[in-house]
């Protein structure tokens, strides 16, 4: 250890550190910029005296979004998707990937081509339209929740997964009576939590951060709340009608900021308590399957 | 004789087996529906871009037109436009945003005291799981002519004059890239991180009983030793080249910066969604889709064949 602090090291780490910490920064920047126009007084933010603390501290715009009926309708509607889809996509995945990961199976190994065959070719964006329209999904909330209803890559994170449970729990359970259905849902699911916790948050992140689907599938009040900031960002929503049009501009900047931060705060509140099980899942994931 | 036995003894097995898994058989039957359904039927809609279609009379068109859609998009020249704005912005994106997270793993290796590079990993990850449609949201805000961050700096220091970074055709792919690189580049980083914990710690012994200093055990122990994983991912990203952030070009498109910022799948979604041109746009997305599977078959192939390592 006497060796470790020469010269050369400690300018090495100090090299080292000073770039760390510009990530870090460079990676916060953008939400506390955010976070600080959101919080400002509108003059200040017109006169660009804002940067990185909120000038003249008001809650005006996070009232008036909150006043506004659309924003929490939308708001609603991303949660139920998040939750329904997360939800459906967790349990058809188990239903599949506990099966694939038996090899005994006459057709797993068909199946498991078949699956990994659609993860490099499909449709593409128009017969999936015209598919989804075509089962009359087209303006139902189904739209969101059941194209989405098993990835790929997940199915085979957790095929691995199921994989490496010992396989004498099951036989032992087997020899008890249980049938297959029970011991996935009794012995294999539970202990199969860091796995499910890991496909489920990259689930419910994407069914929180989707807009797309719902724009090209759906009605107005069933838009989900990154559809409804993305039709803020392109002008195509009004927003700030209440005050006068000079202000108009000033305030739907501190109202898109506020729609940022609220839109964003779950996953940025969630993904701490998470992160711990997602870098195991994505090195399984990398594992091929 | 023998060979009736031989049958029934099949028949039998075949017997046991279904009655010993059938809750394993009945537990696919959901999801292989699921799979036909929305995967393999609209795969088979691809003979779209063969077939006149006309509304309301059926998903797959009403006659058959050969390549009549291939050969019109291939004289199309925003087809070719947008081939090569796509081959441009990917070939940028490769350049810039392949080495980075390499770099950037690397460096966090070095980092000794583990608290902080918990922090730095964990923030780092973060813009991963942002909505792209918040991150165009907060760059169009940074960089906003009348109140940006950016701007504002820029007139307080060096006294230009606002610029409208969204808008003009020069900065959209930098700023194309720069959000990956915002995005992506921590995430990526964990496989190299992966990759360089499991260095054997030897090796590094042995570099330093050598004399080597760290920044030459960088050189001669960490890339030699992660480059098997640097070529597999590498190889993949080629084979990847084509898939670009759809969405995000979308919300990044605005008509000033249309002769860059149109992309194949910003075509499709043009001429099909917008303009109701089914067959024509099928046709142009099935093209891209033969190729990308081309490129990534043949990419996992050579990256099998130089490192016994392929996605599948």
């Amino acid at each position: 250890m006497k060796r470790y602090h020469t010269k050369g090291n400690i300018i090495f780490d100090s090299i080292i550190y000073v770039v760390m910490i510009l990530v870090l920064l460079l990676c916060l920047m953008p939400f506390i910029y955010m976070l600080a126009v959101s919080l400002s007084d509108p003059n200040a933010i017109i006169n660009n005296k804002v940067s990185f603390f909120p000038i003249g501290l008001n809650f005006e715009a996070y009232k008036q979004i909150f006043t506004y009926p659309n924003f929490f309708k939308a708001y609603g509607n991303t949660i139920f998707y998040t939750v329904g889809g997360t939800l459906i996509s967790l349990i058809m995945t188990s239903l599949f990937a506990y099966p694939l990961s038996k090899t005994v199976l006459a057709g797993q190994k068909v199946a498991m081509k078949m699956v990994v065959f659609s993860m490099f070719f499909s449709g593409g964006l128009i017969p999936n339209y015209l598919l989804i329209s075509n089962l009359g999904l087209t303006g139902t909330r189904f739209a969101m929740l059941l194209p989405f209803a098993i990835n790929q890559f997940n199915l085979i994170i957790l095929i691995n997964f199921f994989k490496s449970i010992p396989t004498e729990i099951e036989e032992a359970a087997l020899i008890d009576g249980l049938g297959y259905f029970k011991i996935l849902g009794k012995i294999v699911v539970p202990l199969s939590k860091p796995a499910l916790a890991t496909i489920g948050l990259y689930t419910a992140v994407f069914f929180w951060n989707d807009w797309f689907n719902g724009l090209i599938y759906l009605n107005t009040s069933q838009f989900p709340v990154m559809l409804f900031l993305r039709n803020i960002v392109n002008g195509t929503s009004m927003i700030g009608d209440a005050a006068g049009s000079a202000d108009k501009a000033t305030i739907a900047i501190s109202i898109k900021s506020a729609v940022i931060i609220t839109s964003t705060l779950p996953i940025i509140i969630l993904y701490p308590f998470l992160q711990k099980y997602f870098v195991k899942g994505l090195t399984v994931g990398s594992v091929k399957g | 004789m023998a060979l009736t036995e031989n049958r029934t003894k099949r028949e039998n097995n075949r017997q046991k087996h279904f009655k010993r898994y059938w809750q394993l058989y009945a537990m696919m039957v959901l999801p292989i529906i699921y799979f036909i359904v929305f995967k393999y039927i609209p795969m088979f809609g691809n003979i779209l871009a063969f077939r006149r279609y006309r509304p309301g009379m059926g998903a797959y068109g009403v006659s058959w037109v050969g390549l009549k859609y291939f050969k019109m998009f291939m004289q199309d020249p925003a087809f070719w436009r947008a081939f090569r704005n796509t081959l441009t912005i990917s070939l940028g994106n490769l350049i810039i945003n392949f080495p980075i997270p390499i770099i950037f793993a690397i460096l966090l290796n070095e980092v000794h005291h583990v608290r902080f590079k918990k922090v730095v990993q964990t923030v780092s990850y973060m813009p991963r799981f942002i909505s792209t449609v918040v991150v165009i949201a907060i760059l169009s805000e940074m960089l906003s002519p009348s109140s940006g961050l950016l701007n504002m700096f820029l007139q307080n220091t060096f006294g230009i004059e606002p610029i409208y970074f969204m808008n003009e055709p020069q900065y959209f792919r930098w700023l194309y890239i720069l959000t990956d690189t915002w995005q992506f580049t921590g995430w990526t980083a964990i496989i190299y991180l992966a990759a360089i914990t499991g260095i054997s710690a030897d090796l590094f012994e042995a570099a330093r009983i050598d004399g080597a200093n760290r920044i030459q055990q960088i050189f001669y122990v960490t890339i030699p030793s992660i480059m098997p994983t640097i070529m597999v991912l590498l190889i993949l990203n080629v084979g990847r080249m084509l898939s670009l952030g759809f969405e995000k070009v979308l919300l990044m498109y605005t008509p000033s910066n249309s002769q860059v910022s149109d992309i194949i799948d910003t075509l499709v979604y043009r001429t099909g969604l917008a303009n109701q041109n089914y067959s024509y746009a099928t046709a142009i997305g099935l093209f891209s889709g033969i190729i990308g599977i081309i490129l990534v078959s043949s990419s996992n192939a050579i990256s099998k064949k130089l490192t016994g390592d392929g996605i599948y």
